[in-house]
């Protein structure tokens, strides 16, 4: 009879420790993790925009732009956005303004130069000046102080000799390209 | 005689058996599990390669940025500038949750990053920015086995040092 008690006993305890358990917080919950990484570089970019007194640019926002004066002459008409400021009896001088940006990231340098040099030799009877700094195949300053990420106005000059072809004046009635190369460097 | 004997052994060999019950308890509990798998597009730009994907911790890799020229090394990286001075790089994955013995319908989506990212650098899912103080709710009804999209960004300032960020983001799903 004892033996039948304890049984039973031991019975419910079990059935109890069972429904306790059926009883416990279930697992609702379930986790993982992204291991993300990014290497963030510093460096300068360099980008031409149209400026608004100047021509409009081709490309403009890149740093393979174009400017386009159209015909030019000492004394006729000019392009919207080009100007003449000088003509003088042995040259005459067209002008554009372009914009210079200069975006850094990740730089403690808070200005940078910026240098200019033609890609090759002028054409006979052409000089360029980039504010008032005649240009050369070698690299000359431009500015030393440029302030980055804003648009920073240059004079685009090109002095044009009047004399004739042949004669140390340009060619005539040809498309004449020159490619000017810019350099930015951080302070 | 004999057949006495026989009788006996008879009886004694009816007797050798033996039984006997062995009484099993156990007790199911529900849970949910947590994986994070490429996204079909995986490859596309916005859409990077996880490592180790199919597990619950998995690597997401940005590789290089800069600010400037829009710079990035990861074709598959979607690289913007949100303003003129802070740029972002995102990558897209998914997230599955599954559930086992439970009658939950949905569960509840939460992430925290695991470090304080530096000054003017943001982690964030979906837009939504990630700290260390504690769990940020994505998602309050996520169906179960059913990938769900994130959307990890990383927002830098222009002004921030070159340096790498490594960052570990916890989810976690809660059963609703």
């Amino acid at each position: 009879m004892l033996k039948n008690y304890i049984s039973i006993m031991r019975g419910a305890a079990l059935a109890a420790l069972l429904m306790c358990g059926a009883s416990l917080p279930a697992q609702t919950t379930a986790s993982g993790v992204i291991n993300g990484s990014l290497n963030n570089t510093s460096g300068i970019a360099i980008q031409f925009d149209s400026d608004p007194a100047g021509v409009t640019l081709g490309a403009a926002g890149t740093n393979a732009a174009t400017a386009n004066f159209g015909t030019v002459s000492a004394f006729g008409a000019l392009a919207a956005g080009v100007t003449r400021p000088s003509v003088t009896a042995a040259n005459f001088t067209v002008r554009t303004i372009f914009d210079v940006q200069v975006i850094s990231g990740g730089l403690a340098s808070t200005s940078y130069t910026l240098t200019a040099n033609l890609a090759a030799a002028a054409p006979a009877g052409m000089n360029y000046k980039v504010d008032a700094v005649t240009l050369t195949t070698t690299a000359q300053t431009i500015q030393v102080n440029g302030a980055y990420n804003t648009d920073i106005a240059h004079n685009l000059d090109l002095v044009i000799l009047t004399a004739a072809p042949g004669a140390g004046g340009p060619a005539v009635n040809t498309p004449i390209t020159t490619t000017i190369n810019f350099t930015a460097t951080a302070n | 005689m004999l057949g006495c004997v026989l009788s006996l052994l008879a009886a004694r060999a009816g007797a050798q058996t033996s039984s006997g019950q062995l009484s099993i308890t156990m007790s199911v509990q529900s849970s949910i599990t947590l994986i994070f798998q490429d996204n079909p597009s995986v490859g596309t730009t916005g859409f990077c390669p996880l490592t180790n994907a199919g597990t619950n911790n998995v690597g997401l890799d940005f590789g290089t940025a800069a600010f400037p020229g829009s710079f990035h090394t990861l074709a598959c990286v979607n690289y913007t500038h949100l303003t003129s001075a802070i740029y972002q790089v995102s990558s897209a994955f998914d997230v599955v949750v599954t559930k086992s013995n439970s009658s939950s319908p949905n569960y509840r989506l939460a992430a925290q990053i695991s470090t304080p990212p530096p000054a003017n650098v943001s982690w964030l899912l979906n837009n939504v920015t990630l700290t260390t103080t504690g769990f940020t709710t994505l998602d309050t009804a996520d169906n179960y086995a059913t990938p769900i999209t994130k959307t990890l960004q990383v927002q830098v300032k222009n002004s921030v040092p070159a340096q790498a960020f490594l960052e570990t983001i916890t989810f976690l799903a809660t059963a609703n």
